[in-house]
């Protein structure tokens, strides 16, 4: 009963347009009304303090820093003309381009709003010049976005593990390998696509080894900065923190060396940085305070009750999760959706028997899925916004190739969750 | 009104600015503390509280940013199916309202945890030993000054409403939709990138 009570006032609350942040806070308090004897306001300030003051949580500022930065340093035209030169020449021809491309910048980049942007913007211009199908390549763009969450670093990731309490490294090393095979996935649905009807594949790009060589090095600073920042947690040398820290100083020193570091750009990327900073975390204080209400009131004990009395199996468990997240994630803002549901849902599935670890990756591969899935994707707004013309609906019947992609990569690790769990076991 | 309110972006634009140069200046300390932890086997030690309250304090002074600049997320699937323009008003003022009961009990809870480590004499638990007033009194003033946003907000906003001029209402506190919110963040994207220095 307190469950679905629970759930009514916030699917009521939320869906009132109340700001996600104070709408959380707001269903703690009227549970705590409901429910509890204990006034739990008076932890907010506790709770604010060391929320907000955990060293963990400050990589989120510095990933979103990182990629400021690194979005004013011009690396990614350099490096989109150099997969141009190295990916083109199959059937698809720039679109590969683009899926390439975002999966390298996702590699350094935190974000998928921020990769879907910032390739996008590069790219947008070949859709004419080379006459291809408009949608198919607006949904690469979509799509290919999304592996910025995916592969690490990812602030989704840490989000997750600061509220589940799973190990950041152990989130990176897992999302390493299932975002290669996305990678190989969305560059298979291109094929596909094009050997189907070779016409959406545009026109043949000219392109010669003289040209690749020279581009090479354009690859290089991503490249570096991945092996920076990622490679300095796997071989254990700093944590998460620190090396979005040492990220941010790589990303000046290329940006520096570009000759983009002016005081006017130092400026713009504090103040974004911290308002995008500071919308994060006021969901996260929302949110951890609602948790502490939802465990003070027994809620999640509840639930396992429910799914043993009802005597469902960890497939069936997991089979409703997934479900619900599929149909929250049409109409729900990705962000939102992921930080309101961890506490009630990831509870429910590590009590099934599923590894935390594996859950978290599962679950970075259903935001990116309510990202692109209409009516509410936020990369489909990205993409339609970049292009300027034609209808919203264009970006989402390009995306719909991915959607089923992204449906087979969840099937392939809920059948074989060796593909997570493989590279944190051994390297972990 | 209006005056005040220019005021107060004036303030939050600065407390968004500081509270970004504390964050990067925190970074930098990190990397050398890093650097000095590999070369000489040493460490400066708090960089890790450091950065800690860089975060508290530029989310603190954050949050007005947000709130003026309209970008703290709300799910407007309901929203902007609501034909009735009074309606959506309403639920732009309750929107605002609970954010200014939120942000209220923080910041008067806050002011306990300051007051408590001034009364206990707290400091962080590193090397630096800072005493904890320092960085609270600075958060603190970040939540007290979202309230007072968020108080003038809602004070304008009902003006507003008195006045029946719901378009200036919508202008102040109006939910931003999705594609305006990722229309900013391409001409971000696009201003970014024009920067390049042409050869």
């Amino acid at each position: 009963m307190t469950a679905a009570i629970s759930l009514a006032v916030l699917l009521l609350v939320l869906g009132s347009s109340i700001a996600v942040a104070a709408g959380m806070a707001m269903v703690g308090l009227i549970l705590n009304q409901l429910y509890s004897q204990m006034p739990l306001t008076r932890m907010l300030g506790e709770l604010t303090w060391s929320t907000t003051s955990n060293f963990i949580l400050t990589a989120i500022p510095f990933y979103i820093m990182f990629g400021e930065i690194l979005l004013r340093s011009g690396i990614a035209e350099r490096m989109y003309n150099a997969m141009i030169q190295w990916l083109s020449w199959l059937p698809g021809g720039l679109m590969h381009s683009n899926v390439g491309s975002c999966a390298l910048f996702g590699s350094v980049s935190g974000s998928s709003v921020a990769t879907a942007a910032t390739i996008g913007v590069v790219a947008m211009g070949e859709i004419d010049k080379h006459k291809y199908n408009e949608r198919l390549f607006l949904g690469t763009l979509a799509a290919g976005g999304t592996l910025g969450i995916l592969i690490p670093p990812s602030i989704n990731m840490i989000i997750y593990g600061v509220m589940t309490d799973t190990s950041v490294p152990k989130l990176y090393l897992a999302g390493f390998i299932p975002g290669f095979i996305l990678t190989v996935l969305f560059s298979l649905t291109v094929l596909i696509a094009c050997m189907w009807k070779p016409h959406w594949g545009g026109e043949k790009i000219q392109t010669s080894w003289e040209e690749r060589w020279r581009t090479l090095p354009d690859l290089l600073p991503p490249l570096v900065l991945l092996l920076i920042v990622v490679g300095a947690i796997f071989f254990g040398l700093a944590t998460a923190t620190e090396s979005a820290a040492v990220g941010i100083l790589g990303a000046l020193v290329i940006a520096a060396w570009r000759r983009r570091v002016t005081l006017t750009m130092l400026r713009e990327v504090c103040e974004g940085t911290v308002r995008t900073t500071a919308m994060v975390v006021a969901i996260l204080v929302g949110a951890f305070f609602l948790n502490v209400v939802i465990q003070t009131i027994g809620l999640t004990q509840q639930l396992a009750r429910l799914i043993t009395a009802y005597q469902l199996t960890p497939a069936q468990v997991l089979t409703a999760v997934i479900v619900l997240y599929l149909v929250l994630g049409t109409f729900m803002e990705e962000l939102s959706m992921m930080i309101s549901t961890i506490p009630i849902t990831t509870p429910l599935i590590v009590h099934a028997g599923y590894d935390p670890v594996w859950f978290g990756i599962l679950l970075v591969l259903l935001i990116q899925t309510a990202m692109i899935s209409p009516p509410f994707g936020i990369n489909l707004f990205v993409i339609h916004g970049l292009r300027g013309r034609g209808t919203l609906s264009d970006v989402e019947i390009g995306s719909a190739p991915f959607v089923i992609a992204l449906l087979i990569m969840i099937g392939l690790i809920c059948v074989f969750p060796d593909i997570v769990m493989w590279a944190p076991r051994v390297f972990g | 009104m209006e005056r005040l309110q220019a005021i107060a972006t004036a303030i939050s634009r600065g407390g968004a600015i500081v509270g970004g140069a504390l964050l990067l200046a925190a970074s930098i300390v990190i990397c050398i503390d890093i650097a000095l932890r590999y070369a000489f086997s040493l460490t400066i030690g708090g960089a890790d509280d450091l950065s800690g309250y860089a975060l508290a304090i530029s989310s603190a002074w954050g949050f007005s940013a947000a709130l003026l600049s309209r970008s703290h997320i709300r799910i407007d699937t309901v929203y902007v199916r609501v034909r009735s323009r009074a309606a959506r008003a309403a639920l732009d003022m309750l929107s605002l309202a609970s954010f200014a009961l939120f942000g209220g009990l923080v910041a008067w809870h806050g002011w306990g945890v300051l007051q408590q480590s001034y009364v206990s004499n707290s400091h962080s638990q590193s090397a630096i030993e800072m005493p904890l007033t320092i960085p609270q009194a600075l958060w603190f003033a970040g939540l007290a000054f979202f309230v007072a946003v968020a108080l003038l907000l809602l004070a304008r906003a009902l003006l507003a409403l008195l006045r029946r001029d719901l378009d200036d209402l919508f202008r102040l506190i109006g939910s931003k939709s999705a594609l305006a919110e990722a229309k900013e963040e391409i001409s971000a994207v696009a201003h970014a990138l024009e920067a390049e220095p042409k050869k």
